[in-house]
C-alpha cells in the first residue's frame, strides 16, 4: 500500500477535564473514500476541525502530505479542501462572488478553473444570484465547489448529504468516487447515513465517546469466496435440523435457522438438511449492512 | 504565499456588498445636504462656505466614527455567528494576516467614508455659499493667519488618528473577545458615547493620573492651531503617547485571542 497522505497519531483533544478525542490514531492513503461514522457527540466534528486547524491538538500530531498542522499551518492546509458542518457562505453575496472570495486565499485560481467548477456541480443557473436565496441542496453545492476549486490532495467533507435529494446524493457519490479513483484525492466524509456510506467509501472507522473502535474495509465486490459469512436457511423444521448441525454452532431464527460457515459447506449442510428429509424452502448469504454491524459495535446507541 | 493585498480586497468586497454600508453612506450625504439647505432657508448672514462646512465636517466625523464602529464590531464577529470563519480560516494564510487584513479594511472604510464627506461638504457648501478661499479668521475668531484648507485637512486628519486609536481598535477588539456581533456594537457604542461623559466627570478630579485614561486624550483636535477654548495643559506628544500605549495593549489582546483561541462556532 503506498504511502499514507494523512497520518493522526495519538491525537488527543482535552477540554477541562472532558477527553473529548481519546489518542486517535488513523491513516488515510491516496485515491481512496475514508468514512468516519459515529453517534453524535462522538467526536467526529471535532476530529474535522483539528485536522483543518481550527482547533488545537492537546496531545498527539496530524501530517498532510508531510506537513504538520500545527507547526506549519499553511502548508498542511494548502493540500486541504473542506466543508466543515454547514456550508456557511456569505449570504449577501452572490454565488459567484464567494468562489472569487475564496479562489484569491490561493494562488494560482483563474476565472476559467471557477466557471470550469461552477459547471461540474451543477450551478451556472443561479451562479450570479445571491446565496440568501439558495435552497440547502445548492448551499451544499457551492460548499463542495469552494472545497474542489484549489485541486486539493485530500477533500474533508461533513455530513455531505445532509440536505441533498436522492439524485444529488447520487451525483455527489458518482463525483466523489470519481475524484478519488481518477485524481487520486483522498476523501474523508463523515457522515450519519450509514447507507450511504457503504455505498461511497472504500473503508470506514467507526468512533465513540472520542475513541477509535473499529475500522473496517469494505469490499464493493462483495465478500471473497472462501470468506466465512452468515447464512441463512428456511426450513420446516428449525429444531430437528439445528439438532443434526449440533457442531455448527446454529441458531434458530423466525422461520429457520442461521450459522457461520464458508460458500462450500454451505452447500454440503443444505445437502445434508435435504437428506434428512427437511424440507429447504430456500437459503441465502446474509450479508450484514454497515448499518447492523453499526449498531453492533457501538452497543446500539441512537444514530442521528 | 499569496498576496496580501488579495486578502485586502476580499474583506472590502465584503463591507462593500452589503446594503448596510450604503445606506450608512446614504444618511451620511442626506444629513450633510439637509444641514445646508437648513441654514441656506434661515437666510442668516454666513461669512463663507468654511464656517458651514468646518461644522458639518465635525458632526460628520461623529457620524462616521458611528458607522466605523459598527462595521468595525461585526468584522470579525459577523464571521463568527454567520459560521463563515470555518471557511476563512481554512486557507493557506495565518490568522494573524486574516486579522491583519480584517484591520487594514477597516481603516480605509473610516478614511473612505471621511473623505466623502469633506467631498461632499466642500462641493454643497460651495454651490450654495459660492466657493472661496476664506480665511483662517473667521475659522477660529482670532488674528491669525494660515491656510483654511490646511486648518479643516488637519482637524480630520486628527479626528482619523484619534478614531484609529481609540473607536476602531476598541471595537475591533470586543468584537474578537466576545464574537457576538450585537454584544460588541452595542458595547463600542455605549464606551464611544460614555466616553466624553467621563472624561467630562474626570476632569473635576485634581489627580494627575486623571490624564492616564484613554478618554481623557481621545480629543486631539484641541490641539489644532490656534483651535478656540484652549484649555489644554498637556502637549499633542503626551497625549499621543498615551493613547499609543492603549492602542498596543488592545491590538495585543485583539492578537492573542483570535490566534489562540478554538474555533467551536
Amino acid at each position: 500500500m503506498s504511502e499514507p497522505i494523512v497520518q493522526l497519531s495519538n491525537v488527543t483533544k482535552r477540554i477541562g477535564n472532558r477527553t473529548i478525542i481519546d489518542h486517535l490514531t488513523l491513516d488515510l492513503h491516496p485515491g481512496e473514500v475514508y468514512g468516519f461514522l459515529g453517534p453524535n457527540g462522538s467526536g467526529k466534528t471535532t476530529t474535522i476541525r483539528m485536522m483543518v486547524g481550527l482547533m488545537k491538538l492537546t496531545e498527539g500530531q496530524i501530517t498532510i502530505k508531510g506537513h504538520s498542522i500545527t507547526n506549519s499551518f499553511e502548508k498542511a492546509i494548502r493540500q486541504v479542501g473542506a466543508i466543515v458542518e454547514n456550508p456557511e457562505m456569505y449570504k449577501y453575496m452572490s454565488g459567484y462572488k464567494n468562489l472569487i472570495h475564496y479562489a484569491r486565499m490561493v494562488p494560482g485560481i483563474t476565472r476559467q478553473r471557477i466557471d470550469e467548477v461552477v459547471k461540474l456541480v451543477g450551478l451556472q443557473g443561479r451562479i450570479h444570484d445571491k446565496v440568501k436565496t439558495y435552497s440547502l441542496g445548492m448551499r451544499q453545492r457551492l460548499g463542495v465547489a469552494q472545497a474542489i476549486m484549489h485541486k486539493p490532495s485530500l477533500l474533508i467533507l461533513d455530513e455531505p448529504t445532509n440536505g441533498l435529494d436522492p439524485v444529488g446524493i447520487r451525483e455527489l457519490r458518482d463525483y466523489l468516487r470519481h475524484l478519488a479513483k481518477s485524481e487520486g484525492i483522498t476523501v474523508f466524509v463523515s457522515s450519519h447515513l450509514l447507507t450511504e456510506m457503504e455505498l461511497m467509501c472504500d473503508r470506514v472507522a467507526i468512533i465513540q465517546n472520542g475513541k477509535l473502535i473499529d475500522e473496517r474495509v469494505i469490499h464493493q465486490d462483495g465478500p471473497a469466496k472462501d470468506a466465512v459469512s452468515r447464512y441463512r436457511f428456511e426450513v420446516d423444521r428449525p429444531a430437528e435440523a439445528l439438532e443434526l448441525l449440533a457442531q455448527h454452532s446454529a441458531v434458530v431464527t423466525q422461520d429457520g435457522i442461521e450459522l457461520d460457515t464458508d460458500r462450500e459447506t454451505a452447500a454440503w449442510i443444505n445437502a445434508q438438511l435435504v437428506s434428512a428429509g427437511i424440507k429447504v424452502y430456500g437459503f441465502r448469504l446474509h450479508l450484514k449492512t454497515l448499518e447492523e454491524q453499526f449498531l453492533e459495535v457501538t452497543g446500539g446507541e441512537t444514530v442521528g | 504565499m499569496g498576496n496580501f493585498v488579495e486578502l485586502v480586497r476580499n474583506e472590502n468586497m465584503k463591507i462593500y456588498s452589503r446594503l448596510r454600508t450604503w445606506i450608512m453612506m446614504g444618511i451620511m450625504l442626506v444629513v450633510m445636504l439637509a444641514a445646508s439647505i437648513v441654514v441656506l432657508s434661515i437666510g442668516d448672514e454666513v461669512k463663507s462656505m468654511w464656517t458651514i462646512l468646518l461644522n458639518e465636517v465635525m458632526a460628520g466625523t461623529s457620524l462616521v466614527a458611528i458607522f466605523t464602529v459598527i462595521v468595525a464590531a461585526d468584522s470579525v464577529a459577523g464571521e463568527f455567528s454567520s459560521g463563515t470563519i470555518k471557511l476563512l480560516l481554512i486557507r493557506p494564510w495565518s490568522r494573524s494576516k486574516i486579522l491583519l487584513s480584517k484591520y487594514v479594511s477597516l481603516l480605509q472604510f473610516a478614511l473612505f467614508f471621511l473623505a466623502v464627506l469633506f467631498v461632499w461638504t466642500y462641493i454643497w457648501n460651495g454651490v450654495f455659499f459660492g466657493f472661496s478661499s476664506g480665511s483662517l479668521q473667521e475659522l477660529t475668531n482670532e488674528q491669525s493667519t494660515g491656510s483654511v484648507w490646511g486648518y479643516v485637512l488637519s482637524g480630520l486628519g486628527l479626528q482619523y488618528v484619534s478614531m484609529v486609536l481609540t473607536t476602531i481598535t476598541i471595537s475591533f477588539l470586543l468584537s474578537t473577545v466576545f464574537r457576538s456581533g450585537g454584544l460588541s456594537i452595542g458595547l463600542s457604542l455605549f464606551l464611544m458615547f460614555m466616553s466624553d461623559t467621563l472624561a467630562g466627570l474626570m476632569s473635576l478630579i485634581d489627580k494627575p493620573w486623571k490624564d492616564y485614561f484613554w478618554f481623557m486624550q481621545s480629543n486631539l483636535t484641541q490641539y489644532l492651531n490656534n483651535a478656540p477654548d484652549v484649555t489644554h495643559d498637556r502637549t499633542i506628544l503626551f497625549s499621543l503617547s498615551v493613547l499609543i500605549v492603549y492602542y498596543i495593549v488592545f491590538m495585543f489582546i485583539t492578537w492573542w485571542q483570535f490566534t489562540r483561541r478554538d474555533i467551536t462556532s
